[in-house]
């Protein structure tokens, strides 16, 4: 309940603290590279910008698009998994070769040939995260189910006449559920990492919007001169990232 | 044999499907290829129509999609990969060096994450609770919650910032191939130690080691004979993801550390759109993630009789 709170509390913080920081794309050439300081907690950046104020704006959109892109490929790849893992014969084993094919090659090919396609920005990230994201929630699901689909209760609920859609959404999925959150957890982490791996690389969103991974990239040209640069964004995803891993061993 | 063949039989259609992926690339971007290939040699805008439909006759682009993927493909199996839009350098010689570097760092990248890994999570398996084993869980979060684009400027900053010790970019000497090998090694290492020392706990466990040691068999040769030796089996699976993450993955340390492998080479590809190369590379990772996968399949059956005979009897 504890974490649950904390949660909500740190969700509000992003929304409500903006308003109490300094302008993110705002330049101030009085102030370029400074360390952190009472007026700029996180210091700024090589223009002048208040990296604190970036840092915040930068967790909206770059835990939204993990959060979205979580939610997205685990509707997708939960379905997947249940509907191969239910009829696991032939059919599900080639589902999930296909799946081990897809998440066999490095998710940045997928990323690079996205922004050949469609040009660089937010919609070729999010194509190539989605594209390949679902399949481990797929390859988690189809063990899962398998597990489960030998068990009585399933037996039961098929004997008295409950069609396969029903065994599965209401009594199957209900039994793994504990299990898909704590995987959710983790693919959280992995898909944060993801995402601010292929902003690092400039295939996401451009700037001078705000993004972790982007200001990453940006700071590195600073690194001898302006270590805090790197280092802000940097602790902000491993933080993130290391505290959804623990949550879903955890719960896991 | 025939549990081999039947992980062997669909590689030549996934090869041929990504082949046809592939070929098609160039067309799914829209990318008006003899103005781009004009435009990469002449800077010029706009480009005259006439020496367009030139080029355009010169690479055979007035022929049907089958008749040019099927003349693509044959080229592609004798080697001829084409010319880059951009330097004009036979591609195959481009994608090859490239695979050269990236697999110089996998290898060395490979090695140092099995060398420290495999014997960590051993030990850690044989004092369940003990100071390794709890530093190695805590790792294991860490692990694979730094990013290689957060290690790798992490290290610069440590290592070549602030000790000096080794350079912070470059390509060419011993020296610099410390940090971008730290920074790959990082992950699988903390992956393996983590994955060994679950396997060892388990097989500690079984009957023929309980066995072992009820013979009178001193500890340590109880878990290097036989508690560690089922462990190799995961380590060779857990080797084929990493392979292809590694060549093709390794994108984001070659960018950092300006090291000329294939990952840098697809990545400025893309930034400059040329085409050839990019189709090359993609190719080239796209058999390499099969091929290690296949390769670990067969592995994984020649070193665990049990899967061997579990497969044969089906």
């Amino acid at each position: 309940m504890r974490a649950w709170l904390g949660g909500i509390a740190a969700a509000l913080l992003l929304v409500v603290a903006p308003l109490a920081l300094p302008d993110p794309v705002a330049t101030d050439f009085g102030a370029i590279l400074a360390p952190p300081s009472a007026e700029h907690l996180l210091g700024t950046d090589q223009v002048g910008r208040d990296v604190l104020a970036r840092l915040v704006v930068g967790a909206r959109l770059t835990l939204g698009t993990t959060l979205l892109t979580v939610l997205v490929t685990g509707v997708v790849g939960i379905a997947v998994g249940l509907a191969a893992g239910y009829r696991a014969g032939p059919v599900g084993g080639l589902v999930l070769r296909f799946v081990d094919l897809l998440a066999a090659l490095p998710i940045v090919l997928f990323g690079l040939l996205a922004t050949l396609v469609l040009g660089p920005g937010l919609g070729s990230l999010l194509a190539a995260v989605w594209l390949v994201g679902w399949t481990p929630f797929a390859r988690q699901t189809y063990q899962l189910t398998v597990a489960e689909a030998g068990r009585e209760y399933v037996e039961g609920a098929v004997a008295l006449g409950a069609g396969t859609a029903r065994v599965l959404g209401v009594h199957v999925l209900r039994n793994i559920a504990p299990a898909l959150v704590a995987h959710a957890c983790l693919r959280f982490a992995g898909t944060l990492l993801t995402v601010s791996g292929l902003s690092f690389l400039g295939l996401g969103v451009q700037p001078p919007t705000p993004e972790w991974g982007a200001m990453v990239a940006e700071g590195r040209e600073f690194v001898f001169a302006a270590p805090h640069l790197v280092l802000a964004p940097s602790l902000a995803v491993v933080l993130v990232a290391g505290a959804a891993t623990a949550l879903g061993r955890r719960l896991g | 044999m025939s549990a081999l063949l039947r992980r062997l039989a669909p590689l030549p259609f996934v090869l041929l499907a990504a082949s046809v992926l592939v070929f098609a690339l160039p067309r799914l971007t829209g990318v008006d290829v003899p103005r781009a290939v004009l435009r990469a040699r002449t800077a010029d805008a706009v480009p005259d129509p006439e020496v367009q439909a030139r080029v355009a006759a010169e690479f055979g682009l007035n022929d049907s999609a089958v008749v040019q993927y099927l003349r693509w493909l044959g080229a592609a199996l004798r080697g001829d990969l084409g010319f880059s839009f951009v330097t004009r350098q036979p591609v195959a010689e481009v994608v090859g060096d490239g695979l050269a570097v990236s697999g110089v760092l996998t290898v060395l990248a490979l090695g140092l994450a099995a060398s420290i890994g495999v014997p960590a999570g051993v030990y850690a398996a044989s004092r369940p609770g003990g100071l390794l084993d709890r530093g190695l869980s805590a790792a294991g979060i860490v692990g694979v919650s730094v990013p290689e684009f957060v290690l790798a400027p992490w290290l610069v900053l440590v290592l070549a910032v602030g000790l000096g010790v080794v350079p912070a970019v470059g390509w060419g000497g011993p020296q610099h191939v410390v940090l971008p090998v730290l920074t790959l090694a990082a992950y699988p290492g903390a992956l393996a130690a983590q994955l060994v020392r679950a396997e060892t706990v388990e097989v500690l466990g079984r009957d023929h080691v309980r066995l072992a040691r009820a013979k009178g068999l001193s500890p340590g040769r109880v878990l290097w004979r036989h508690g560690a030796r089922l462990a190799t089996t995961s380590v060779t699976s857990l080797s084929a993801m990493v392979v292809a993450g590694l060549l093709g993955g390794s994108v984001v340390v070659e960018v950092v550390f300006g090291i000329p492998g294939l990952g840098r080479g697809l990545y400025d590809a893309v930034l400059a759109q040329d085409l050839p190369v990019i189709q090359a590379a993609t190719l080239a990772v796209v058999v390499v993630a099969v091929s290690a996968g296949a390769v670990v399949e067969v592995l994984a059956l020649v070193l665990d009789p049990v899967a061997r005979n579990r497969e044969e009897s089906r």
